[in-house]
């Protein structure tokens, strides 16, 4: 049953009041990224995940052929193995072998394939005893909930929560302390181990040469499952299958790094064949294999979003993702969870259960930038809302943004007009009450109003040399030319101060970031176009962009948005080859230094904007030229979010409006006290400058333009 | 190389001490293979006795304070079983070598040999294709491996070679062990023994 958005919301607002949640996941939030760069700090991590990525695509595209080298190697050490369709077909082979071997009483370790597939369901309508043995599946399977994370599936509970639990299943007193619940589970568990007659678990990586496959578990629940019943099922997806020993040894190198910022699970169990079991008359396990495509093949053929199988359920993806870490799970995903459970949702369990999900994205990037197997999760997210909107046609405010924003003199007129429709609201720069068609609740921040004159109705009056030693063009992009037309205005003074030329093309157009976050292909198409030919009849050197989401953006989609006309390819490989964010452009190229600026010592806040330290890597410029003119003083997770996501905070105002608090609240609280945040995206400008105007604009927020710009030692 | 007797590479030695502490591993180095077994009953007489766990639904646990400790050793040769249940014996410990089903409610002490060792991760990997084996390790409270310190290798990527014979065989169960059993699934809080043992112990073998 398709959730109404509603709903959605009202499941968001719960998920936001829930403190316990709320604390829970901050601390995991930032413990798990100090943890995180602990256990890679001795290796080169980056090179260890494109391997892995390069490996599981190279492995993706023999599927068959190592599946078919699985086969003949297990059967020939006894294993049965098989392969399912779809999740009924993987239930009814795990059902019957259950039927033919009499079992009554079963135990699993973890396996997300299980879950994905319903299996629990399945065997207890068969009438089979179902006992989860991961401490965590245990005790949502007690309390009949689902997963809130991948790895952790109960880190949304509070111990109370699960000595309560652990009351009810145990029908007596239980203490609430860890250790004690621990041993709880430790003694109801054994007794389930040593009774049960099957046991079920997953398999980390099914290895192709040799026919065994690899269970990775903390707890040692996994070893105890394919050890004490006289059966084991080991179902896994067939993506799960990699040619040889050293992938998997691979695998096992970054999983638990990625995962809890372990050097390796406790335990690591190679199973071949069938093993000692004292159980049955031959004295080897009785062992089956079950593959689960439910997709999976279809997915090897779809060009565009193939590499999620390469995830090896690490969890990671959600361990960082600041919109997990505000709802958690329940409202991240449905099986599997966070930004791979939102792709994952879609193609496994139906388009309706993904549609509110794939939406709850802002596309800060944090995942992809952590993924153990180097996915392009937001781009995959996005695609998929492409796809949802083929599907489902586009709701009617993203069908007519589209039409307007492909139309670039229709869409800057309407700009232009809209600053005369906000006259009678406005209040200085901010809009004071906003027209009712923003959805929801906007009162989280102050929205800026649109300039009274646009940076390209200035910029013939512009003193700008046309000759010099470096020729700029610069791309305004919507927020700059429309609204803050005064941060261009800084970047040409100090562009000019070192003796650079500039030139600015007037056809160019909006980037069109919001429309590939809508999932708006065509108009997206369109508009990257636009702005590849404005571009390419003015010879410039470099083309800078003040927006570090513009830059991200062409650099990540214009080869492909424009791949469709082959006139393109050159144009738009010269053009991407030319950009350059600000900061990369006044350290790097124009070699600013502090004999520049005049320092007063001021001390000064940075806010990292998503798309420039985690989208175009550059991290060291802006703060280094902040030293420049002022001091730079650290605050607590500088490269989180803001919260903004352009379209985003409009659809979720409620998380995005959590973000911000949290973004401020950290700057304000952090032991500098500084007076001033700077930052270098306008987007992450107006989020800020927003929500800070409604605090009484206690910190002032300026682009690094402006902040350069005004510290610059006039000559 | 792996199995290359009389070559320790201290380098090795020393990274696997490093990386065994935050592994909740102890590590102490011994001559050699009699002395490890030293160690196992001086580690069993200082273990509390553990708590039996009942195995079977509806039986409370044997609530014997008379009960002997159990070690077990299911996979060590004839040679040095005896030797090890002489001295257990003395010290008044049950000694079990082999059917581990019966003892599915706990035992506090198993000794096992480990095949190689992978230093960076301080993991010790044995074949354990015996149920015996497997069930000992599992169901102790402390085990105790020993692991020759010849064959130590520094990444797992060394133990490919280890891997590939053992996995070429037609029945084969191998298992990397990193440490006493543990969660963090409630609160995130770590907790040691969670399904298996509570505590572990190598004993580096300089011979
Ligand atoms: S891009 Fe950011 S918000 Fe979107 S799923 Fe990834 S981490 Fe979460
Ligand atoms: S998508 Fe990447 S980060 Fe997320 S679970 Fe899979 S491998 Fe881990």
């Amino acid at each position: 049953m398709a959730e109404s958005m509603k709903s959605y919301h009202n499941s968001l607002k719960e998920a936001l009041d829930d403190s316990f949640l709320r604390k829970t996941l901050d601390k995991f939030a930032v413990q798990y990224k100090a943890n995180r760069a602990m256990i890679f700090a001795d290796m080169n991590a980056k090179e260890l995940i494109s391997e892995i990525a390069d490996n599981k695509d190279q492995a993706m595209l023999h599927i068959e052929a190592l599946y078919q080298q699985f086969v003949e190697q297990a059967s020939k050490k006894g294993v049965h193995v098989h392969r399912a369709r779809t999740a009924q077909e993987a239930n009814d082979i795990i059902c019957a072998i259950a039927k033919e071997n009499n079992v009554r009483t079963i135990i699993k370790s973890k396996s997300m394939t299980a879950e994905e597939i319903h299996l629990n369901h399945s065997l207890e309508a068969a009438k089979m005893i179902v006992n989860e043995t991961d401490l965590g599946e245990w005790i949502i399977q007690l309390r009949h909930e689902g997963p809130t994370h991948m790895v952790m599936p109960a880190i949304h509970l509070s111990r109370y929560q699960v000595a309560d639990t652990f009351e009810d299943a145990t029908k007596s007193k239980q203490d609430s302390d860890i250790e004690k619940l621990v041993k709880v589970a430790r003694r109801e568990l054994r007794v389930h181990f040593a009774g049960s007659d099957m046991g079920i678990s997953g398999a980390n990586f099914a290895i192709a040469s040799n026919g065994s496959i690899g269970i990775c578990t903390n707890e040692g629940n996994g070893r105890l499952t394919t050890t004490l019943p006289r059966v084991h099922v080991a179902i896994c997806g067939i993506d799960k299958l990699v040619p040889s020993i050293k992938d998997a040894l691979r695998i096992i190198r970054v999983l638990p790094r990625n995962a809890t910022a372990q050097a390796i699970t406790t335990y690591v169990s190679w199973i071949t064949g069938a093993s000692e079991c004292t159980l049955n008359d031959d004295q080897k396990k009785i062992i089956h294999v079950v593959f689960l495509d439910n997709g999976r093949i279809d997915l090897l053929k779809d060009p565009k979003c193939r590499e999620v199988l390469r995830c090896v359920r690490c969890g990671a993806c959600a361990n960082v993702c600041p919109v997990y870490r505000l709802v958690g799970g329940h409202r991240m995903g449905y099986v599997y969870i966070g930004a791979i459970g939102l792709i994952l949702t879609y193609f496994f369990h139906g388009h309706d259960r993904a549609k509110n999900l794939v939406q709850n994205c802002i596309g800060c990037e944090a995942c992809k930038d952590i993924c153990a197997a180097g996915i392009d999760l937001p781009g995959i997210i996005q695609e998929v809302r492409a796809r949802l909107n083929e599907e489902e046609g586009s709701p009617i405010t993203s069908t007519l943004l589209a039409k307007v924003m492909a139309n670039r003199p229709l869409f800057h007129t309407l700009l232009k007009f809209g600053k005369f429709a906000q006259r009678p609201v406005t209040s200085g720069n901010f809009v004071r009450h906003l027209p009712t068609i923003f959805a929801g609740d906007q009162s989280f921040r102050a929205l800026p109003a649109i300039a009274s004159r646009s940076f390209r109705d200035r910029w013939p009056s512009l003193e700008t040399a046309s000759q010099g030693s470096v020729k700029i063009g610069l791309f305004a992009g919507c927020a700059q030319d429309f609204i803050y037309p005064e941060q261009l205005e800084s970047a040409v003074r100090l562009i000019s101060a070192k003796g650079g030329a500039v030139d600015f093309p007037l056809q160019q157009s909006c980037c069109g970031l919001p429309l590939q976050m809508m999932g708006e292909r065509k108009a997206a198409i369109q508009t990257a176009k636009a702005n590849v030919d404005a571009f390419e009849s003015a010879k410039v050197d470099h083309i800078m962009t003040l927006c570090a989401s513009c830059a991200n953006h062409m650099k990540e989609h214009y080869t492909e948005l424009t791949g469709d006309d082959p006139s393109y390819k050159e144009k738009t490989a010269q053009y991407l080859s030319k950009i350059i964010d600000f900061s990369s452009l006044m350290k790097n190229v124009f070699k600013f230094s502090k004999d520049d600026f005049n320092n007063q010592g001021q001390k000064v806040a940075y806010h990292s904007p998503c798309h420039l330290c985690r989208g175009l890597g550059v991290t060291q410029e802006p703060r280094a030229l902040i030293n420049m003119a002022g001091e730079y003083v650290p605050t607590p997770e500088e490269d989180v979010c803001c919260g903004f996501g352009g379209t985003y905070s409009v659809k979720f105002p409620e998380i995005s409006g959590t973000l911000l608090a949290h973004k401020l609240d950290g700057i304000e609280e952090s032991e500098a006290k500084p007076k001033l945040l700077v930052t270098d995206c306008p987007g992450c400008v107006m989020q800020l400058r927003g929500g800070e105007h409604k605090r009484s604009d206690r910190v002032k927020v300026q682009h690094i333009s402006e902040f350069l710009d005004l510290n610059l030692k006039k000559k | 190389m792996p199995g290359n007797p009389g070559s320790i590479n201290q380098a090795n030695v020393d990274l696997f001490k490093a990386k065994a502490k935050p592994a909740s591993i102890e590590v102490v180095v011994v001559k050699d293979l009699k002395a490890a077994l030293d160690y196992a009953i001086e580690v069993t007489e200082k273990t509390e006795l553990g708590k039996l766990m009942p195995t079977t639904p509806g039986l409370s646990p044997p609530d014997d304070p008379n009960r002997k400790k159990t070690l077990a050793a299911p996979s060590i040769s004839d040679e040095h079983f005896k030797l090890l249940s002489q001295k257990g014996e003395a010290k008044g410990f049950e000694m079990v070598r082999s059917k581990l089903r019966n003892h599915l409610a706990g035992i506090d002490v198993a000794f096992t040999v480990a095949d190689l060792g992978i230093s960076e991760t301080a993991t010790c990997v044995s074949e354990n294709n015996s149920e015996d084996y497997r069930l000992a390790t599992m169901i102790c409270e402390t085990h105790v491996l020993a692991l020759p310190m010849n064959k130590l290798v520094k990444t797992s990527y060394e133990a490919e070679d280890f891997l590939i014979k053992a996995m070429d065989k037609d029945n084969n169960y191998t298992s990397f062990i990193s440490g006493p059993s543990r969660t963090a699934d409630i609160e995130r809080v770590l907790t040691l023994g969670v399904h298996g043992p509570l505590y572990m112990h190598v004993a580096l073998l300089e011979e």
